[in-house]
């Protein structure tokens, strides 16, 4: 039987697949997010991949040079670092950490600036302008003051470096909650759920929320690579993860003293930052772009 | 404009109300002492004890501790610094400074090549150039700022040998501080050795410097790029076009000023990140300055010192954020109604 149909195409893919088909078409993009996806599976699989535990030391093997050197072994691929431990297993585990912890705060973070960002949109008159204030006056507060505060009360140590971080985030969640809530509210849609007598809460959660969700995952992108780079440089500054943890951060600094000998202990954590802030900024780069043409195919 | 001016200052006054109740609660949190973390005096016998509590108020209620607080605020008697003995105030004095000549620096020449190169690849977007710059500014901003840093100490110094590690200026050059900005210092000095010495200190600022603002100009030209893409496609410069202007007329007149305006907020965003980034750089290089020095302070649980510095840093941020956020309002006089005075 014929069916009554609105549009001429025979396929017409959902909204999401509308974001894919978009997202494909750039091929740098794609390359960041299999460069992604590898770092998703050392977060959760890089345990198991590891060769060797990451505390421990073998005084034979002391600073060997990776395996691509002349000097260097194919059994520790990326070398030893000065007290002999595998820096390809060290580097699994701080992945683990880093991307796992950043991916733990920004889900934290996101959660709790939105649910704050929701009603201070809500909220109107002076309750809504000593709340936007009190968060615009800690987002002017920089991350690196923020931890450093937290570490001074409760000392140093990951957690510690998480909350501070957290905390950070979320007054960017709630500056951009707010203002999406605030824009959508004035809109025809909106105005028509109020006509059929809907509840805030229902046009909340029925007409706002969808159309947020995109916002938040790009904003979270965003946020994920902010949370990298915080957290290595906690880690760095000796303010994060503490001598019993590998985190890619701490492993820079303590790779310094030996700086001159090995510049390789310098270079390869870096380069897992870097790239696993590339990557994650080029997915964020290219879902922008995707949601931003998608309307237009 | 006086509404806007006032609506800027009482955010500002609030801003700074806030920050100073937080900073005044700070020595409450802390472990330790109360009174040892609020003046950074370890009182001696009781006596003493007493004395430093009535000089705190701290025998009265706390609204009077928090007036006393204002006043000494106000006054310059920032307390003592817990390792080093010496006022906090003259030591905030000698490195803030060194700390805002860095910030400058690095802004300048994030503002002076970041956005020629963002407004150039906007103009001839999807070209060569735009593809490499583009390619750049998202690689840019991926940098972790320390890492960077910890590369050019690897190639520069270590291994090339061209650029000092640290510091400020080699201590063979004696310059007498008096405003503490090492240029100015320099020109006022009257050695004989000026040139040498302004050679030897700009040896010194090139690595900071530059780790510090490549970030800064990543995201520049990433924002002068895209808010340039888009006002060339607008009306105005198709009506500008039809009328026959050179192309250097329309970019110059009408599309780099409509396309500036709206960096002027990203720039007050990233007035914080900036900050962040300078007080790492400082202690990889060890620039004297306030970050290194708050730094320091965590590492010596120096209470007093992290109070005083953290309400230092957070006023220059807010400063400079607030003051940019005016000069958006002024230049741009459609934000007006949009919406109310925000950080």
């Amino acid at each position: 039987m014929q069916r009554f149909n609105h549009y001429q195409e025979e396929y017409y893919p959902s909204p999401l697949m509308h974001v894919w088909i978009e997202f494909k078409r750039s091929h740098i993009a794609l390359a960041g997010f299999v460069i992604l996806s590898i770092f998703i599976f050392i977060a959760l699989f890089g345990d198991l991949i590891a060769p060797f535990d990451p505390s421990q030391q073998n005084t034979n093997a002391i600073l060997l040079p990776p395996s691509w050197e002349p000097n260097g072994t194919i059994i520790h691929i990326f070398g030893t670092d000065s007290l002999g431990r595998d820096v390809f297993s060290r580097i699994l585990y701080a992945c683990q950490i880093t991307f796992g912890v950043s991916i733990l705060i920004v889900m934290v973070a996101a959660f709790v600036g939105v649910s704050l960002g929701v009603v201070a949109g809500l909220l109107s008159g002076l309750r809504s302008s000593i709340v936007n204030h009190l968060f615009d006056s800690i987002m002017a507060i920089p991350t690196l003051l923020i931890a450093i505060i937290i570490v001074a009360i409760l000392g140093t140590g990951l957690s510690n470096a998480m909350l501070a971080i957290t905390l950070a985030l979320i007054p960017q969640f709630v500056h951009q909650t707010r203002t999406f809530v605030k824009t959508e509210l004035q809109k025809d849609y909106v105005m028509l759920d109020k006509l059929d007598g809907a509840s805030r809460r229902r046009i909340f959660f029925s007409s706002i929320l969808p159309g947020m969700l995109e916002l938040i995952v790009v904003q979270a992108t965003l946020a994920i690579s902010i949370a990298i780079i915080d957290i290595s440089a906690l880690g760095f500054l000796n303010l994060g993860a503490t001598t019993g943890m590998t985190e890619l951060g701490q492993m820079l600094s303590q790779s310094l003293d030996v700086a001159y000998v090995s510049p390789w202990l310098v270079t390869l954590p870096g380069l897992f930052i870097f790239l696993m802030v590339f990557s994650v900024n080029i997915v964020g780069e290219g879902l922008r772009s995707a949601l931003r043409n998608r309307l237009k195919l | 404009m006086y509404k806007t001016s006032f609506r800027y200052l009482n955010l500002l006054f609030f801003t700074l109300l806030v920050l100073l109740t937080f900073s005044f609660f700070l020595p409450y949190l802390f472990p330790g002492d109360l009174i040892s973390n609020m003046s950074g005096v370890t009182p001696a016998t009781d006596a003493q004890r007493d004395a430093l509590e009535r000089s705190l108020k701290l025998d009265q209620s706390i609204f009077h501790q928090f007036g006393q607080y204002l006043k000494n605020i106000y006054e310059g008697e920032w307390g003592v610094n817990k390792v080093t003995f010496l006022s906090i105030n003259s030591e905030v004095r000698e490195f803030l400074p060194a700390t805002i000549e860095l910030v400058f620096y690095a802004l300048v020449l994030a503002i002076f090549v970041g956005i020629p190169i963002g407004v150039l690849s906007g103009i001839k977007h999807h070209g060569i150039f735009d593809f490499t710059t583009v390619s750049f500014s998202i690689a840019g901003y991926s940098f972790p700022v320390f890492w960077l840093a910890m590369i050019f100490i690897t190639v520069f110094c270590l291994q090339l040998g061209w650029l000092p590690t640290s510091g400020r200026i080699d201590l063979l050059y004696d310059i007498p501080t008096k405003t503490g900005f090492i240029m100015i210092d320099i020109a006022l000095s009257d050695v004989d050795y000026k040139s040498q010495a302004y050679q030897n200190a700009i040896s010194h600022l090139i690595l900071p410097t530059l780790s510090v603002s490549i970030v800064t100009m990543a995201i520049f030209i990433r924002f002068v790029r895209r808010s340039m893409m888009d006002v060339m496609t607008k009306e105005y410069i198709v009506a500008a076009k039809s009328r026959g202007f050179s192309t250097a007329q329309i970019v110059f007149k009408h599309g780099l000023k409509n396309s500036l305006i709206p960096i002027l907020p990203i720039l007050a965003l990233q007035v914080s990140t900036l900050i962040t980034n300078v007080m790492i750089v400082e202690t990889i290089f060890s620039w004297p300055g306030i970050g290194k020095w708050l730094i320091e302070a965590i590492y010596q649980q120096n209470y007093p010192a992290i109070r005083i510095g953290m309400l230092v840093v957070s006023v220059l941020v807010l400063v400079m954020t607030i003051s940019i956020e005016f000069l958006t309002r002024l230049l741009d006089p459609n934000r007006e109604n949009v919406e109310h005075a925000t950080v």
